[in-house]
């Protein structure tokens, strides 16, 4: 209690002197969903407990091709590839709790409860990536993970890294808080959990004694605006410092020309796939999905959200990870689909549609789905496929597409591996409702199961990435999908906000909020 | 007289005014195919936002679809809602008011107490309850606006038959062996048919701005069909970049909703007999 007094007294001297270091940020949502970092899934949460928690080890702020030591100081793998060590930073304090008013210093009993909890289904929505896993505290700052079937580096430190399963939550204040921990979050990270408003906001303050130094913000508050006219006028009258703008460019260009705005676009971005759905009738036939492919044109939907913030997508897995597939790769395989409404009206007259045919789809009333949905639309009139879309909310959308009801899905995603895409996506275990493990295979693809599993337990990491390209090549074949492009983010902040990196990409989907984080 | 209340009515200019403006509407919607400059569906994603002027007088929306077409074929959207969903209003409304007020009785004291429960919902929390129970899609709209009117001109018409039930020439008419029926068809109804009929042109401006109010949150016709509700939603995200792709239906829709209220208006004044 006494400490929150004191940042309270601190607080109120800072506002006084009107140098109080409060960043607020508001994001696209009307409040939280949970703050269990094992849950965490849509941005708002993602980026709460990015400032909360951490890894065993992180990617490096704005820019998540590197690797380095997080709570962990320095790792080791055996030879066999089975065994990895972890050696833990000394001194990392877990943030006050009740019951215990100065934290606790963070061992490695707190690491393997936290793996534990991850790799748990009914306490992580994470549990599938750490199925082979074992986990032993070796001493207080020792931990060790034993596989069942090696794994490369780059399957396996995104697992312990500081992303949805691999944040770590300490054992003390997890088992101290119960339920309460979702609305009550406690972690080691730069700021400390102070106070949620439910349909407001969520009040961060600074740790001190944050291991990599206390922070130059005071406190961080997190608002929830769903309307993107309220976000961003609050950003212009200096209510807030930072918003989640529009994924489109006019959005982008109108907003950095407002003075005093400055507009992030920044990485990796998710991808926007359709999905065609080869269990329904007419898509099931090949030609009608060839069909569609060729009717269809890439660069039509990526003008309609504005080349700077759509990139091409030719492949199920985005060119920027490893094993991902360019354009111009998929161009050597003569596996473009370059638009040819002939082609494409021919290939439905042998398929026996010679005047198309009528097909009904759910979309979200989400625009970044929507819009790019509707002009799939009137692309496919074009060739007499007549798509009836009738539109719902974001919950019911998820609902609705993983009952197996859309002949298309349109959907919006971002994952941390190859693996993860081809696994969640085109493995027939994921198969929605079906498969073993339903999960987002729509388009009930079967093709690339061996591919996908034989790539997971390569070593060679040349070897593994040729794998995933030749799934891709043998899914583009069977046309289980047809991607578009790789939709980035879009912040704009105050130009008072200095993140303290340089900002490429973030895993957490908002620029990080950082111990160097600071306003000018 | 009836040509009397004519005369009323036109020499009351705001009434005038309104019905140029409804007519107005009504003609839009008529006449879309033939006057919308371009295709409302047709996407031209290479230009997108277009400010009005040139060739799209009220500018392009966020996927280059000409903005007065999509206002153009909207009205036909807007008056066919506010038609059926009147007619099915104003059927039902009738309908339950001149039996419950006609044959009175545990009939009466049951229809009407859940008319009186029905009407005291805001009549767009009514709308959104039907449609979260019906669903989505034009078809749909029409009957849970359709059923929105209903305990609005029911309780009117019951008001104006418990007025007339103990006139004489109804006493008269049941005495020379007329049912029921007859005597609501033949003397009952052609007595409240004025005021039912102000009360419908009222109700269309509201059963627009319903219709807009539900498109506007999604609820409405699903897309491409162009609805003003619906443009103004899809214009709300541009609303700092080209305020005009939200400013353009709202006026749509105001210039509907004055016009047939302008009109009802003047109708009831022109049918009020002590403004005469």
């Amino acid at each position: 209690m006494r400490w929150l007094m004191g940042f309270v007294c601190v607080g109120v001297l800072l506002a006084f002197v009107g140098q109080a270091q409060i960043l607020r940020i508001a994001f696209d949502a009307a409040d939280l969903k949970t703050l269990d970092p094992h849950y965490a899934a849509a941005t708002m949460d993602r980026a709460v407990v990015d400032m909360l928690f951490n890894g065993l080890v992180r990617y490096r702020p704005g820019d998540i091709t590197v690797f380095e030591p997080d709570l962990a100081e320095s790792w080791e793998v055996s030879t066999d590839g089975l065994t990895w060590t972890f050696h833990l930073r000394r001194g990392v304090q877990v943030h006050p709790f009740p019951g215990a008013p100065e934290g606790y210093e963070l061992t490695s009993e707190d690491v393997v409860f936290s793996l534990h909890k991850a790799a748990d289904k009914d306490r992580s929505a994470y549990a599938g990536e750490y199925v082979g896993m074992r986990f032993e505290a070796v001493d207080p700052y020792t931990v060790r993970i034993i596989l069942d079937k090696a794994l490369s580096p780059s399957l396996f430190l995104p697992k312990v890294a500081d992303y949805a399963g691999g944040f770590i939550v300490p054992k003390g204040p997890y088992e101290a808080l119960g339920p309460r921990f979702a609305t009550n979050p406690v972690g080691t990270g730069p700021f400390q959990f102070a106070e949620y408003v439910p349909t407001q906001k969520v009040r961060l303050v600074r740790n001190d004694r944050y291991f990599r130094g206390a922070p130059l913000l005071a406190g961080v508050e997190v608002w929830y605006v769903p309307d993107v006219t309220a976000r961003l006028s609050a950003l212009v009258t200096g209510e807030v410092h930072m918003i989640e703008g529009v994924r489109e460019q006019a959005w982008v260009e109108a907003v950095k020309r407002m003075s005093g705005v400055v507009v992030d676009v920044f990485g990796p971005g998710e991808t926007e796939v359709l999905h065609l759905n080869m269990s329904k009738d007419p898509v099931s036939d090949l030609r009608v999905r060839q069909a569609i492919a060729y009717a269809l044109s890439r660069e039509e939907v990526i003008t309609a959200i504005g080349p700077d913030v759509a990139e091409p997508l030719c492949a199920a897995v985005p060119p920027y990870l490893a094993g991902g597939l360019a354009c111009a790769e998929v161009a050597e395989k003569g596996l473009l689909y370059e638009t040819n409404l002939e082609l494409a009206r021919n290939l439905l007259a042998a398929a026996g549609y010679p005047n198309g045919f009528e097909i009904s789809a759910y979309i979200t009333e989400r625009a970044s789905y929507r819009k790019p949905f509707e002009n799939v639309q009137a692309q496919l009139a074009r060739v007499g496929i007549r798509l009836n879309i009738t539109v719902v909310d974001h919950s019911s959308f998820h609902t609705l597409i993983r009952q197996d009801v859309n002949p298309l899905v349109h959907y919006e995603a971002w994952r941390p591996s190859a693996d993860a895409f081809l696994t969640r996506f085109y493995h027939s275990a994921s198969i929605v409702v079906t498969g073993a493990k339903p999960d987002t295979n729509f388009s009930h693809v079967t093709a690339v199961d061996g591919l996908i599993e034989a790539a997971r337990y390569e070593l060679d990491p040349a070897r593994q990435a040729e794998l995933w390209k030749e799934a891709q090549v043998k899914l583009l074949e069977e046309l289980a999908s047809y991607p578009l492009y790789v939709l980035k983010f879009v912040f704009a902040r105050s130009e008072k906000v200095d993140y303290g990196y340089e900002l490429k990409s973030s895993l957490a989907l908002y620029p990080q909020v950082t111990e160097l984080t600071r306003l000018k | 007289m009836r040509s009397r209340r004519v005369r009323a009515f036109l020499r009351n200019r705001t009434a005038v005014a309104g019905a140029v403006l409804a007519a107005a509407v009504i003609l839009a919607a008529l006449v879309a195919p033939a006057v919308a400059p371009h295709d409302p569906l047709i996407q031209d994603v290479y230009n997108m936002l277009a400010p009005p002027g040139g060739p799209h007088p009220l500018g392009t929306d966020d996927l280059g679809r000409d903005v007065l077409s999509r206002i153009l074929y909207g009205a036909r959207v807007s008056i066919t809602v506010g038609v059926f969903s009147v007619l099915i209003g104003t059927g039902m409304g009738a309908l339950v008011g001149l039996m419950a007020g006609y044959f009175g009785g545990p009939l009466e004291l049951g229809m009407m107490r859940v008319v009186d429960i029905l009407m005291s919902f805001p009549v767009l929390v009514m709308g959104l309850m039907f449609m979260a129970i019906l669903g989505t899609g034009m078809d749909k709209l029409i009957v849970a606006i359709g059923l929105v009117l209903t305990p609005q001109i029911a309780r009117l018409a019951h008001g104006a038959v418990v007025a007339l039930r103990e006139m004489e020439y109804i006493t008269a008419a049941r005495a020379a062996g007329a049912g029921p029926w007859r005597i609501l068809r033949r003397h009952v109804l052609p007595n409240v048919a004025g005021e039912i009929l102000v009360m419908a042109t009222l109700w269309m401006a509201t059963a627009i701005r319903v219709e807009a109010n539900l498109s506007f949150i999604g609820l409405g016709v699903s897309p491409p069909t162009p609805t003003w509700g619906n443009m103004i939603r899809e214009g709300v995200r541009w609303l700092v970049v080209t305020p005009w792709l939200s400013v353009f239906p709202g006026l749509a829709i105001l210039i509907a909703v004055l016009g047939f209220n302008m009109v009802g208006d003047g109708l009831r004044d022109a049918m009020d007999p002590k403004l005469l």
